[in-house]
């Protein structure tokens, strides 16, 4: 894979300051591995204002929806929560393929009400850095590649300086979804 | 010697945004405040303790107490609480609200459970053991609703549950009313708090609208003020928009981004 435009180092640091921002808390309580709830102390309300930060850091538009919720809009509802509003073995296997690499554990049987404390900082990176490595291939007044990147954080095209056109972190999340069907990820949970 | 010395008041939700300044409003105008949040150990229980500090440091009584209005044992437990603190209940303010924000079409069941338990059932679970505590005094319930109840705003199903509670303010004020328990709505139009935060996700530009079509939440907290005083023993059953006359004009000029 090609270097990334915006490293991920570049994207850590502004999620530590959206985070230090919103919650009004020093940034170096802010490290990767830490429970954006449990540890921190973030809230739904928190978490929307995290969010806003870091979409006006980067041009960007994060995920509206949680990824459980977008399982079951694509495969049907029950698929990731069961009637007793526990996750599902499925929804275990979606998990671990997307959000493993980030450290967070979820196992089958567990209430969807714990979910949100799993996530951490490293969390919102990744989710930051999957949008960001999805610039077009080439600039739509231009066709033509030459990102480029202003002021460390805008991906911007070197010709014409326009934004470069991004996928939303819900359309992200909805792709990565119907790629994973489609290479038979979820096989072993179809009867 | 505010209008509601010696009373005692509950504001649901109020850690935060709007309720927490209708909570001050009720303070400085004499009441004695029991400041209400949902989640325990995160910022909302850290800024409802600091505001019950920051009122009973100003001479009030204040307390921070912890209740997911949803849950209805929850609900009881906290009325327990109030009743052995405090032995009545004057004014309650029914503010607080969770909603998820999607379209009607990705509505899970248990989105709508959930919008139905806070801003549905929690509220009547709150009325309905509030009653025992407002015995034989005249008393106020105000419930904080908004132009989403007669307007669509873009991933909002809270409006429904909004109309819904606008239409039992007028239930509740039939049945309560030979009791001089007054109960009324107050239909907030934008507000700059928290929510604005959620509502600008949805609608772009909204945080760009000019000034005027924001109302101060010190207006609004001022009008609940009004309907838990005496000078509105008359008013019934009413639900009074405080917008600052957004919802007056139909068509309003939206300035491009």
């Amino acid at each position: 894979m090609p270097e990334p435009l915006i490293s991920q180092a570049t994207i850590y640091r502004a999620v530590q300051t959206a985070i230090g921002e919103a919650l009004q808390i020093p940034e170096e309580k802010v490290t990767p591995d830490r429970s954006l709830i449990k540890d921190l102390g973030v809230e739904s309300l928190d978490l929307i204002d995290i969010n806003f930060r870091l979409e006006q850091d980067f041009n960007i538009v994060m995920p509206r929806k949680y990824l459980l919720d977008h399982v079951e809009e694509l495969f049907g509802e029950g698929t990731a929560i069961d009637d007793q509003d526990r996750l599902t073995g499925a929804a275990v296997t979606i998990w671990n393929a997307r959000l493993g690499s980030t450290g967070t554990a979820v196992h089958a049987g567990m209430s969807i009400e714990a979910v949100p404390a799993v996530h951490s900082p490293r969390t919102l990176v990744m989710v930051v850095e999957e949008i960001l490595v999805r610039e077009p291939r080439t600039c739509p007044a231009w066709r033509k590649s030459a990102w480029t990147v202003a002021d460390e954080r805008f991906i911007t095209c070197g010709q014409c300086g326009a934004r470069a056109p991004l996928s939303t972190g819900d359309d992200v999340i909805r792709q990565w979804l119907e790629d994973f069907r489609a290479r038979g990820g979820l096989t072993s949970h179809t009867p | 010697m505010g209008p509601c010395r010696g009373r005692v008041a509950l504001v649901t939700g109020s850690s935060r945004g709007l309720g927490r300044v209708i909570a001050r409003t009720l303070s400085e105008a004499g009441a004695d405040l029991i400041i209400n949040y949902r989640q325990a150990g995160g910022r909302s229980e850290t800024q409802a303790r600091a505001l019950a500090k920051e009122l009973v440091e100003r001479g009030s009584r204040a307390v921070a107490i912890q209740a997911d209005i949803g849950q209805k044992d929850a609900v009881a437990a906290m009325f327990q609480q109030i009743g052995a603190e405090f032995g009545r209940l004057d004014i309650l303010v029914l503010n607080a609200a969770r909603a998820p924000f999607k379209k009607a079409g990705e509505l899970l069941k248990r989105d709508l459970l959930e919008l139905v338990e806070t801003n549905y059932l929690g509220n009547v679970y709150c009325l309905q053991q509030a009653l025992p505590l407002m015995q034989g005094r005249p008393g106020h319930v105000v419930f904080i609703s908004s132009l989403g109840s007669r307007f669509a705003l873009p991933s909002y199903p809270l409006g429904s549950m909004k109309a819904a509670m606008e239409s039992l303010v007028k239930q509740w004020a039939t049945e309560l009313g030979d009791r001089q328990i007054t109960v009324n709505g107050v239909t907030v139009g934008l507000l700059k708090t928290d929510s604005l935060m959620v509502l600008r996700q949805y609608w772009p530009g909204v945080e760009r609208l000019p000034a005027s079509a924001f109302v101060d939440l010190e207006d609004v907290a001022g009008v609940v003020l009004f309907l838990c005083s005496d000078a509105a023993r008359s008013i019934r059953g009413q639900n009074l928009v405080v917008d600052n006359g957004l919802s007056n004009e139909l068509l309003h000029a939206v300035p491009s981004s």
